[in-house]
């Protein structure tokens, strides 16, 4: 089977939810962006030709929002927040860590391809500040010591 | 009645408006950069802000309505004061280059910034920096400039349709881009760049040439492509073009354009334009005067009228020629040389389309205005894809689909694709069963209006197929068909768009008298498509084998007499030739000489081998044109008429809607009208035109329709059908209407054979585009479509050759994919020299309208060897 | 007070259907589906709900729109994206007690005939996705949500719309363009989304805390819903509290409960016994206040006497040691990161007035830069074209207004 013969099924289904086909594009892009890695031209043009809408309208969209990646990303991608309650609580050093132990700049990717790092607006966990997202994992509470366990568990 | 004060003055409207409007209307002037009078309201660059009593916060004029009662005060400190801090903000990120923008005279922003003028920048940090990018070829982009008002974007997306451009990003790190970043992929109307208040979107063609205020003269005009006849207005300083751009809201095209009238004017300097006059000696085209040229054209007419009598010469018009020369033509052909052999393409199916419309409904049923097309309730279109051949006439399709009104399509139209409720995509050639079935389901859905009993009877005698008959002949699921019909049977008001694909059939007037019929049923409005400037002029000139001007029969002695009064010439009472008569007697010799203006006959018709062994048989052949086309490649006397720019003139377009050309430039060469004066001096007959307006009141006097029509009356806003004249009121006729045999029908295409099908293509709609350096950067090459399925079956990819050949002769073409074609079909254009559709097809002509006939065209396919 | 909202919270399973029910969930509904659609809107009227989303608007005025429209089919869309900074009261509903949020939807979509609903949830919660997508899943299984809601022919239809990290999408009509695949940027109003919304149609918004609120209402009553809290806009409400206290975490309280008492009752105090500085109390967008100022009533009424705004009930809670300049420059550059684009003064200001703040956090400001940074931040002020803008104005504003000190010790050191 073709690998994209999933994703076209996956997006038919989601079309279903929706009175039009447009608006099943965020979810489409979600989909897209897992299969491909990133949404790259390709991705972008294969979820236009799903849902017939026109590419560039597509790009707009998802250039517009801050999850959608728009350029490659690293194996794991650390979604750190360092918003005013985590600020407070000390999220700025983690991002010094970060760069200091794995090489990884805000918003770049490790030399070795398996970190990238998005700083991220406020995630919703102010009250166990500082608080990441690494993938689709939660993690809160965070400090200098347990921010590296976690990550030595993403290989 | 709305009362509103704005800055002390009472202003009364009757529509509830925008703040912004109603200022406007009252003369007060508020200024604006996202709001754009074609567009829908955004309301993001803050610029229009007021201030109304009784709300606290400044509000955008642009997008607050107007309420009884309301006072607006548009230059209060504090609106001035806000004004300023807009402009300031949106100087933040914009480069300060006005000395080298191009925009710089003609900038919005740049402007306001003079009027409420932030002093010096206050913000001290770096600017956000984007390259210039020329990676497309007519456009530049400069997203430093832009200042995201978005009014590209919705340009592209809500008016033209094409959506090839989007915001990107957010914050202020947003522009503009083409999906690809780079090269636009889209229709190049351009329109986008018409509509940037900044130097962000331009266009290439006159980058660093010139600055607003360097333009001397602004001429308004015609654009020559198709025919629409959008409103243009030509740039000149000193005596040289700068630009062509559109103006907005004027003309029937509102300031909008497609990529012919806004990049293709370029022609006009083409390296292909004729200097001087020529004619062949030895075999070889050579300079001569204009008196040389003249004496030896006349003396070879006389000679060849002596020799052979008038029957032997024939005329053929083209359709961008003005009316002036078109009228004067015609009067030499049949008056001075005695013959009546004079045609056009017109007459290979936009003439005899009208006049079959005509004789059923009345003279003018097909002239209808372009606007309203998105004010009908439902659109039925056929024949050929209107984005492509009328694009501004497209344009309203999209705009009513986007209204919400039903379009209905049948056939090959990649323009309409996201904006039609219903497309028919019958086999290849199968379209007449197709409409037979319409009107078969029609008839049941639809009660007779009355009124022209003998038509429904006609309509009645023509048997019936059945949807599920048409199924497997026209490859089409009867649920699609139903679904049109049930769309069609509930619209009241509808536009029927019909092109001309429809009629080059071998059925093509079994498909006219159907189409009449779905027309009559259904109520429709009738709007042929129309390729050229001037084809409706070639009609109403007279330049018919069998009409006179005004759409006047030959054979009734009472217009005739009425023509031969005036142009004080005498004529034959005898049909000449057409235009396919013209060139079939040419190939067997019965035709000795033929004299053209303005038309590239050897490209522009099937087959061209045919064409060329009928043009190399003939004594004589005159070509008038402005570029070296091949049909002048075979004359034996060259003349160069002056082109589009150069001249002054009128044109009718497929609204029947009379315009007026101006003049830019002086050119080299002469008037069409002016030359054949001259050939008709030497043959001893003096026109004595001293101007236009010598030819246009004897036109007003020949013919009723033109009855007293003045230049004042071209050049005004509206001179529409029947302008000021008679039209020709006669009973319906339905003599020789012959109700078709269905069961002729019942063919199904072969499956496992390849058909030529005709392409039209927006960017080269004929030989004329290629003459423009602009499109043709944009458009270097013919292309050949085919679908996949193909494609793998010939081992084929994007960007290959296809080695395309029939029994006439064989082309090599590049090919692209596209899903939307049937599988036994290649599209192929007929654009570039010698390797058009026209080079490989046979003469085969309609029995009945004797139009060149492009359906079963078998072709094989196979890869093209490896070019360099 | 017992909890209304999140009642079920402390049960590890609490997200499950049937543990729902045992604690009488869906008998609103039920309830409510024996009812009149309008009489399901005057109950909530009666209640006095003001909406949770933050501007606190009347709950039934909103439907009562939406209902007099008569364009069909209409959309029920909850507002899951929750993106204001030192907001994460609806994810304990969302991640704990969906069946709530799901129960309150169902009824609103009875009370105001739509068939289809969205929850729009940010992106940035992906447990949250999962749960309500079981849940949802759930409700279908017993016949709660389909072409039949529990044999009523009743019909609704519910789906999990993610966004994907853009603050701005919690405005309403910017929700909707989003959800409509668009760029999220605000619309023009007029229409409303009451009447032009979704896909053109009717559509009701409203906050997930919203909704989880119908089904109490249902059940109580709305007279008696009306007795809870402030007068003037009655019920319970969650407060989430971040910074520098010693429990911070999501309080479900009576509406009017003071910020003292939140800090100081509810969350324990001051961390390490800390004096306090500041407190922001509805989330970032909303007027930071001294500590002299806790005192206020957190309702929406009393809150703009105080100088402040209820907002989302995020209270954000600053000890001595915090640096403000630095806390309002995060702020700003929040804003900035999120400023969608559309209009001139918060694309372009809003960058201005962090390039501004970061020259004075870097001790490079100079002696006008904070009457610059006001005057700039009064030409944003009211001129943007969504609530965006402004609060970012009213971040510097407001922090200069009471801490000018601060501001003024990095530039003349
Ligand atoms: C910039 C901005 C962000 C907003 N973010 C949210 C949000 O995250 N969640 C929310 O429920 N409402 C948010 N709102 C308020 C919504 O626009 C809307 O008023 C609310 O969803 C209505 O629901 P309610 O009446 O139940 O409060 C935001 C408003 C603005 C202007
Ligand atoms: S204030 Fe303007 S730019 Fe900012 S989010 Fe609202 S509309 Fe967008
Ligand atoms: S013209 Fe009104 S906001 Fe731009």
């Amino acid at each position: 089977m073709n690998k994209t013969d999933g994703l076209i099924r996956d997006i038919r289904a989601i079309k279903e939810k929706y009175q039009s086909k447009r608006a099943a594009l965020l979810p489409a892009l979600y989909l897209a962006q897992r299969e491909f890695g990133w949404l790259s031209p390709e991705a972008l043009e294969f979820v236009a030709e799903a849902l017939d809408v026109p590419k560039a309208s597509i790009k707009g969209t998802a250039t517009f929002y801050a999850m959608f990646k728009n350029k490659p990303v690293g194996r794991h991608l650390i979604q750190l927040c360092t918003n005013v309650a985590c600020m407070i609580m000390g999220a700025e050093r983690l991002v010094d860590l970060l760069r200091d132990k794995y090489g990884i700049e805000p918003n770049g990717t490790s030399a070795d391809g398996r970190f990238s790092l998005v700083i991220m607006e406020c995630i919703g966990a102010c009250d166990t500040a500082p608080a990441m997202l690494i993938n689709e994992d939660f993690y809160d509470n965070l400090n200098k010591e347990n921010i590296i366990d976690i990550l030595e568990n993403y290989k | 009645m709305i009362t509103v004060t704005i800055n002390g003055k009472k202003i009364t409207l009757e529509k509830q408006v925008t703040v912004l409007e109603a200022a406007r209307s009252a003369g007060i002037k508020i200024p604006t950069l996202c709001h754009h009078e074609t567009l829908e309201a955004f309301g993001g660059c803050r610029l229009c802000l007021v201030e109304i009593e009784k709300i606290p916060k400044l509000q955008t004029s642009c997008t607050i309505y107007i309420t009884d009662g309301m006072v607006v005060h548009s230059e209060t400190e504090r609106v001035v004061n806000a004004r300023k801090a807009m402009l300031e903000f949106l100087l933040i990120n914009h480069p300060l280059d006005c000395p080298y923008c191009d925009k710089a005279g003609e900038c919005d922003l740049q402007d306001l910034a003079a009027k409420y003028g932030p002093t010096t920048g206050r913000f001290a940090e770096g600017k956000r920096t984007h390259p210039e990018s020329y990676d497309d070829p007519v456009i530049v982009r400069n997203m430093e400039r832009c200042i995201s008002c978005t009014r590209c974007v919705r340009m592209c997306d809500k008016v033209q349709g094409a959506s090839a451009i989007s915001m990107v990003n957010r914050t202020s790190k947003t522009f503009v881009e083409p999906f690809s970043g780079k090269r636009y992929d889209c229709e190049y109307c351009g329109n986008c760049l018409s509509v940037c208040p900044v130097g962000a979107i331009m266009s290439r063609m006159y980058k660093h040439k010139y600055r607003p205020w360097y333009i001397d003269k602004n001429i308004n005009t015609i654009c020559s492509y198709c025919g629409v006849g959008c409103s243009v207005t030509a740039q000149v300083k000193g005596d040289s073009l700068v630009r062509v751009v559109p103006e907005m809201g004027k003309g029937l095209n509102k300031g909008l354009l497609c990529v012919r009238g806004r990049f293709g004017y370029d022609y006009v300097n083409s390296s292909a334009r004729l200097k001087t006059p020529l004619i062949r000696r030895n075999g070889e085209l050579q300079q001569v005067t204009w008196s040389e040229a003249f004496k030896y054209a006349a003396d070879r007419l006389r000679d060849i009228k002596e020799r052979y009598g008038s029957e032997a010469i024939a005329g053929i018009a083209g359709g961008r020629c003005a009316n002036e020369d078109i009228y004067i033509f015609q009067k030499f052909i049949r008056g001075v040389l005695g013959s009546n052999n004079i045609d056009s393409i017109a007459n290979f199916s936009y003439a005899p389309a009208q006049r079959f419309f005509e004789r059923i409904f009345g003279q003018g049923v097909t002239a209808n205005s372009i606007q309203g097309i998105s004010n009908s309730d439902g659109i039925f279109v056929v024949g050929g894809d209107p984005t492509s051949i009328n694009p501004i006439l497209g344009l309203q399709i999209r705009a009513a689909y986007q209204q919400g009104i039903p379009v209905i399509t049948v056939g090959d139209t990649p323009g309409l694709k996201r904006f039609a409720t219903c497309m028919l995509k019958p086999n290849p050639f199968t379209e007449t069963a197709l409409l037979v079935s319409l009107l078969s389901e029609l008839k049941v859905k639809k009660q007779f209006l009355g009124g022209n009993s003998s038509f429904e009877r006609l309509i009645n005698n023509i048997s019936a197929l059945s949807m599920k008959e048409v199924e497997d002949i026209c490859g089409l699921p009867t649920d699609n068909i139903a679904s049109a019909v049930n769309m069609l049977s509930n619209m009241t008001n509808p536009s029927i768009v019909i092109g001309k694909d429809i009629l080059q059939r071998t059925d093509g007037h079994i498909n006219l008298l159907l189409l009449s019929a779905i027309m009559y049923l259904i109520n429709g409005r009738v709007y042929l498509l129309s390729e050229f400037p001037n084809e409706q002029g070639l009609v109403d000139m007279g330049c018919l084998p069998d009409m006179l001007p005004g759409g006047r029969p030959i054979e009734i002695e009472s217009f005739k007499k009425r023509y031969e009064e005036i142009v004080g010439l005498n004529i034959s009472s005898t049909h000449g030739l057409s235009l396919s008569g013209i060139i079939e007697n040419a190939y067997t010799g019965k035709i000795k000489a033929i004299q053209i203006i303005g038309e590239n006959v050897l490209s522009n018709i099937p087959d061209s081998n045919y064409v060329g062994k009928a043009f190399s048989n003939l004594e004589l052949l005159i070509v008038q044109d402005s570029l070296m086309t091949e049909t002048a490649g075979l004359a034996h006397v060259v003349l160069p008429s002056l082109s589009w720019l150069e001249r002054k003139g009128s044109y009718t377009n497929l609204e029947r809607r009379m315009q007026f050309m101006g003049k830019a430039v002086e050119g080299d060469g002469l008037e069409d009208w002016r030359i054949i004066s001259e050939i008709s001096k030497m043959l001893s007959f003096d026109m004595g035109y001293k101007g236009l307006e010598d030819i246009l009141s004897e036109i007003a006097r020949v013919s009723p329709l033109h009855k007293d029509i003045t230049y004042n009356d071209i050049s005004g806003d509206e001179c529409i059908w029947p302008y000021k004249g008679e039209p020709l009121r006669h009973g319906v006729s339905l003599e020789g209407m012959d109700v078709p045999d269905i069961g002729s029908l019942l063919k199904k295409p072969a499956k496992d054979r390849v058909y030529a099908v005709f392409d039209k293509e927006l960017f080269h709609p004929d030989s004329l585009s290629r003459k423009s350096a602009a499109i043709s950067s944009i458009s270097p090459e013919p292309c050949s479509r085919v679908n996949r399925a193909l494609a793998d079956r010939l081992s084929v990819s994007e960007g290959d050759y296809l080695n395309i050949s029939t029994d006439a002769g064989s082309i090599e073409m590049a090919v692209k994919i596209d899903e939307d074609i049937p599988e036994n079909v290649v599209m192929i254009p007929n654009n570039f020299e010698g390797k058009g559709i026209f080079n490989i097809m046979q003469w085969k002509l309609n029995p009945v309208l004797k139009c060149p006939v492009l359906d079963g065209n078998e072709v094989k396919l196979k890869k093209a060897e490896a070019r360099s | 007070m017992k909890r209304a909202l999140l009642r079920n919270i402390d049960n590890t399973n609490s997200a499950d259907i049937n543990e729902y029910i045992k604690i009488s969930g869906y008998a609103s509904l039920l309830k409510a589906l024996e009812m009149k659609p309008s009489d399901v809107i005057d109950e909530v009227k009666t209640s006095g709900l003001r909406g949770r989303g933050g501007a606190g608007f009347p709950t039934a005025t909103k439907w009562a729109f939406a209902s007099m429209d008569p364009k069909f089919p209409k959309y029920l869309i909850c507002n899951a994206d929750e993106g204001e900074p030192g907001t994460f009261k609806d994810r304990p509903i969302l991640e704990k007690n969906p069946h709530q949020l799901i129960e309150g939807m169902i009824i609103s979509a009875y009370a105001l005939s739509a068939e289809y609903g969205y929850i729009y949830l940010r992106g940035e919660y992906p447990n949250a996705c999962n749960i309500l997508n079981n849940a949802i899943k759930q409700a279908y299984g017993k016949g709660y949500l389909g072409d039949n809601i529990s044999g009523k022919g009743v019909r609704f239809h519910l789906h999990v719309h993610q966004g994907a990290g853009a603050y701005i999408c919690g405005e309403e009509t910017a929700l909707i363009d989003s959800l409509e695949g668009k760029r999220g940027q605000p619309r023009i109003k007029p229409p409303f989304p009451v009447n032009e919304g979704f896909l053109s149609r009717p559509t009701i918004v409203n906050n997930v805390e919203t909704f989880a609120n119908i089904p109490y209402i249902m059940e109580i009553g709305g007279e008696q819903y009306a007795k809870i809290g402030s007068p003037q806009c009655p019920g319970p409400k969650l407060f989430s509290v971040s910074g520098h206290v010693k429990t911070p975490g999501v309080y479900e309280l009576p509406m009017g409960t003071t910020l003292r008492e939140i800090i100081y009752t509810h969350c324990g105090g001051i961390k390490d016994d800390k004096k306090l500085k500041a407190v922001i109390p509805g989330g970032i967008s909303t007027p930071i206040l001294p500590a002299d100022k806790i005192d206020c009533p957190m309702d929406f009424v009393s809150m703009p006497r105080y100088g402040s705004m209820l907002g989302s009930g995020a209270v954000m809670v600053f000890d001595e040691s915090t640096d403000l300049v630095k806390v309002c420059l995060r702020a700003i550059k929040f804003f900035e990161h999120e400023s969608c684009g559309k209009c001139t003064p918060c694309r372009e200001g809003v960058g201005w007035m962090r390039a501004i703040l970061k020259r004075i956090c870097d001790y490079n400001g100079r002696e006008t830069d904070i009457e610059h940074l006001l005057e700039v931040s009064e030409n944003i002020s009211g001129n943007t074209f969504c609530p965006l803008g402004d609060g970012a104005a009213t971040v510097v504003q407001n922090f200069i207004k009471h801490f000018r000190g601060e501001f003024e010790s990095k530039i003349k050191i």
